[in-house]
């Protein structure tokens, strides 16, 4: 059994490491402090990860680099119409073998390493998504009946552009809520452009220090499961997932939003990366325990792809945003 | 781990004291602001003191109802622990560390959580830290309960006219004499009187709602003691009675009459033979009423059942008539006396008369001869009359309705000791006095009917065994 020093020592351990990360992170990415601690706990909780920006914005190099510092392989998927399942899980090529035998020898696709980036998935068919999504969710693929199983730790990073959506194909609600979360880039400000500019149109830096390896990361993995949950923690964090559903008679008076534009709110999914995305988030942060505060911070990663509005919410205006952050203002800590 | 158990218990044990001192206020507020409300009723409590003790027993009331409303629960103790988590910003650890405890030591990251929420609130103080905040019923309070003494001390739970404003006024005093007078008249059947004395306590509420000046009321009542004044004399041309005849006496008579009527109700006193018989042993028991029949033409012996009856109305038509006449005297002397002196001892006096009781003492308080309540020098005389034990009646008539407050008083002084003699009143006397008092209980239904025979035959013994 540990004793407490050495729990405080380990918690201290993935502080420093994820504020390592940060700072060698910050050598080639400029600005996205929060989607880089966002991507990270979502690493360490073994969830995937869905992004939405503009191209332009640093969505691969900093999956790359991420994978540098991590050392863990990456891959990186543009998505196509005429892209096919075998194109990213790999398939049966007929090769000579030693003795010069025609045998069929599996060639792995893309999908097989650590960190994969899905450029544009809404994109490729259906068919083809739903194949990468079954390779998220069972961390294996299966070919000719062989089931190859995916590197660990895996992680998918999707992408999403939000104003070509001509031509695509919409992942379904059932197919979003897979992922862990859903992350927003943001365009840089006057300052952050400026330091692009500088970074990328000079000399380029130094390689990216190894700050972890998957090793590390699975034993991160196992430490965020026993950080201790409060019962009054949790309630709140129940009281906020139920509030995202459209009641006959709202709780506090909250849901004024929900009543209105939601049909159908957040899945048990929701939970359970709010709570373990908390709990990872206070471990990075160096607390023993989870706090309101990051339940409230990782609320909005964990359940604005969740939310399945009307249509009288997209009329006025009004999306998953603005009614999450309604029910965290509503919704009091302790009822 | 120990001394964190201390401390989580000490800084909930302190919440806990909190909120009972604050339910405890809130309905010592409640049961003030009731108090207050309710004090309109105050008037219904059998005695005046108990109105004092109304917020105590409306807080014993009410109390049990606010401390089970606000009793502990186990959310309270969490809300307290994040509340100290948010004051000492330790990020839940309090409240964490409360939960893990309660499941026996924890292991891993959980005995570090103990750890550290040992640490930061080893130097807390609870009352420090969570220091009392009163709301506004505790200040509200005490202005209340001062208000509610002012309202008692002043007497605005009383009605208007019970209030500490002094000494009744003359129109209140004529009233209550107007309502004692009509009172009396119902008892006794006293129609004569029963019209005057509403007519007197028209007149007076009427000065009361106007709240006009006592020379008005002065003036109203004049004109009614006039009134009173020809009532009287016109009772005294009709079927009088002998006027020399005590009130007592009169009373006496009456309740006879009554008394022997119920012989006439009897199924076998339509047999007159038994009749005649059954009425001399009646009449025996009835000496006013055997004086009366002596004195006139006829003794009711030799007359039938419906010659009795019309006897007997006749004869009490007389008497109530000389009674009504009577009250109407005393009322209109009472009016005359009232109008002279205004408020004072004397009017007082008058209404606690109750209208024909004995007469006023005088202002040097020596009481004026009365034969029914001097001593006598003289072996007494069955003829002699007002000499009758006064009766014993319960009811409504017998009492006077006090008014709460100081009243004018009076004193009246006795000279002289009394002597021993004789005594003055006969037993035939007493027991005619017993067997009344028996047929008038009789004649009510207190009595089952069965029982009404044995008990009128057991008195109408009383005389014969001591012959």
């Amino acid at each position: 059994m540990q004793t407490a020093e050495e729990i405080e020592q380990r918690i201290a351990s993935a502080q420093r490491t994820f504020d390592q990360l940060r700072g060698e992170m910050g050598r080639i990415i400029v600005g996205h402090q929060e989607l880089i601690e966002q991507v990270f706990v979502a690493l360490i909780c073994g969830g995937h990860c869905l992004l939405e920006g503009v191209p332009g914005l640093g969505k691969t190099l900093m999956v790359r680099s991420l994978g540098e510092v991590l050392s863990l392989s990456f891959s990186r998927v543009q998505f196509t119409p005429d892209l096919m399942p075998a194109d990213i899980t790999g398939t049966n090529m007929l090769t000579d073998d030693a003795s010069g035998r025609k045998v069929f020898e599996f060639q792995r696709g893309p999908v097989f390493a650590h960190i994969v980036l899905a450029d544009e998935i809404n994109r490729a068919t259906p068919k083809t998504q739903s194949a990468l999504l079954e390779a998220m969710q069972e961390q294996s693929v299966t070919v000719s009946g062989k089931m190859h199983r995916l590197e660990n730790p895996f992680m998918v990073l999707a992408t999403q552009n939000p104003i070509e959506m001509e031509g695509t194909y919409p992942l379904p609600e059932a197919q979003i809520d897979r992922f862990f979360f859903k992350l927003l880039l943001q365009f840089p400000n006057r300052e952050e452009l400026g330091r692009i500019a500088d970074l990328t149109t000079a000399a380029a830096p130094a390689a990216l220090c190894e700050i972890l390896d998957a090793a590390g990361i699975l034993q991160m993995r196992q430490w965020v499961r026993e950080v201790p949950l409060a019962q009054v923690v949790k309630d709140y964090a129940v009281r906020l997932v139920m509030s995202t559903h459209p009641q006959p008679k709202p709780a506090n008076g909250s849901g004024g939003l929900a009543q209105r534009f939601v049909l159908y709110g957040s899945s048990p999914r929701g939970l359970q990366s709010l709570i373990l995305a908390s709990k990872a988030r206070a471990l990075l942060a160096g607390r023993p325990n989870v706090s309101f505060e990051d339940i409230r911070t990782l609320i909005l990663p964990s359940l604005r792809h969740r939310l399945i509005l009307n249509l009288e919410a997209d009329a006025e205006g009004v999306n998953a945003e603005k009614i999450l952050t309604e029910i965290v203002e509503q919704i009091p800590e302790v009822e | 781990m120990d001394s964190l158990g201390t401390k989580l218990a000490a800084l909930l044990d302190w919440e806990r004291r909190k909120r009972r001192e604050e339910t405890l206020i809130a309905a010592s507020f409640a049961a003030a602001a009731l108090a207050i409300l309710l004090a309109p009723l105050n008037f219904y409590l059998p005695v005046s003191w108990l109105r004092w003790l109304v917020p105590v027993g409306l807080l014993v009331a009410v109390a049990p109802w606010f401390f089970y409303r606000a009793r502990w629960h186990r959310a309270d103790s969490a809300r307290t622990l994040v509340r100290v988590d948010k004051t000492l910003r330790l990020d839940e650890r309090a409240v964490t560390a409360w939960e893990l405890a309660e499941h026996g030591p924890p292991e891993g990251a959980g005995s570090l959580v103990l750890w550290q929420a040992e640490e930061k609130l080893r130097a807390v103080d609870p009352r420090a830290l969570l220091p009392r905040r009163w709301r506004w019923p505790a200040f509200a309070l005490l202005p209340l309960l001062m208000l509610w003494c002012a309202l008692l001390w002043l007497d605005f739970d009383r009605p208007n006219d019970m209030r500490h404003a002094g000494p009744p006024t003359l129109a209140q005093q004529l009233r209550e004499y107007a309502r004692e007078l009509q009172q009396k008249a119902k008892d006794q059947n006293l129609r004569e009187t029963l019209n005057l004395g509403r007519e007197l306590e028209k007149g007076a509420q009427k000065n009361l709602d106007a709240k006009s000046s006592e020379e008005t009321l002065k003036k109203e009542s004049a004109q009614t003691a006039e009134k009173f004044s020809a009532a009287a004399k016109g009772g005294a041309g009709r079927d009088s009675f002998s006027t020399s005849a005590s009130e007592q006496s009169l009373k006496d008579l009456q309740a006879e009459i009554t008394a022997a009527r119920d012989l006439l109700e009897l199924p076998e006193s339509s047999k007159n033979a038994d009749l005649g018989q059954r009425w001399g042993e009646r009449l025996a028991a009835l000496p006013q009423l055997k004086r009366q029949l002596e004195g006139g033409e006829q003794s009711g012996q030799a007359l039938g059942q419906n010659e009795l009856k019309a006897l007997l109305d006749k004869l009490e038509q007389q008497v109530s008539g000389e009674l009504d006449r009577r009250t109407v005297i005393d009322a209109q002397q009472y009016l005359e006396q009232m109008m002279k002196q205004g408020q004072g001892a004397k009017g007082e006096n008058y209404a606690r008369g109750g209208a024909g009781a004995e007469p006023d003492p005088g202002a040097n308080g020596v009481r004026e001869k009365n034969l029914s309540s001097q001593p006598g020098k003289e072996p007494g005389r069955q003829d002699q009359e007002g000499r009758a034990l006064p009766e014993l009646r319960a009811g409504a008539s017998t009492q006077v309705k006090g008014q709460v407050g100081e009243g004018d008083s009076s004193a009246l002084g006795f000279r002289g000791k009394p002597t021993a003699e004789k005594s003055t009143v006969s037993p035939a006397e007493i027991n005619a006095t017993y067997r009344r008092q028996a047929e008038q209980e009789l004649n009510s239904e207190r009595v089952p009917d069965g029982l009404k025979e044995t008990i009128r035959n057991y008195f109408m013994s009383l005389g014969e065994t001591n012959k």
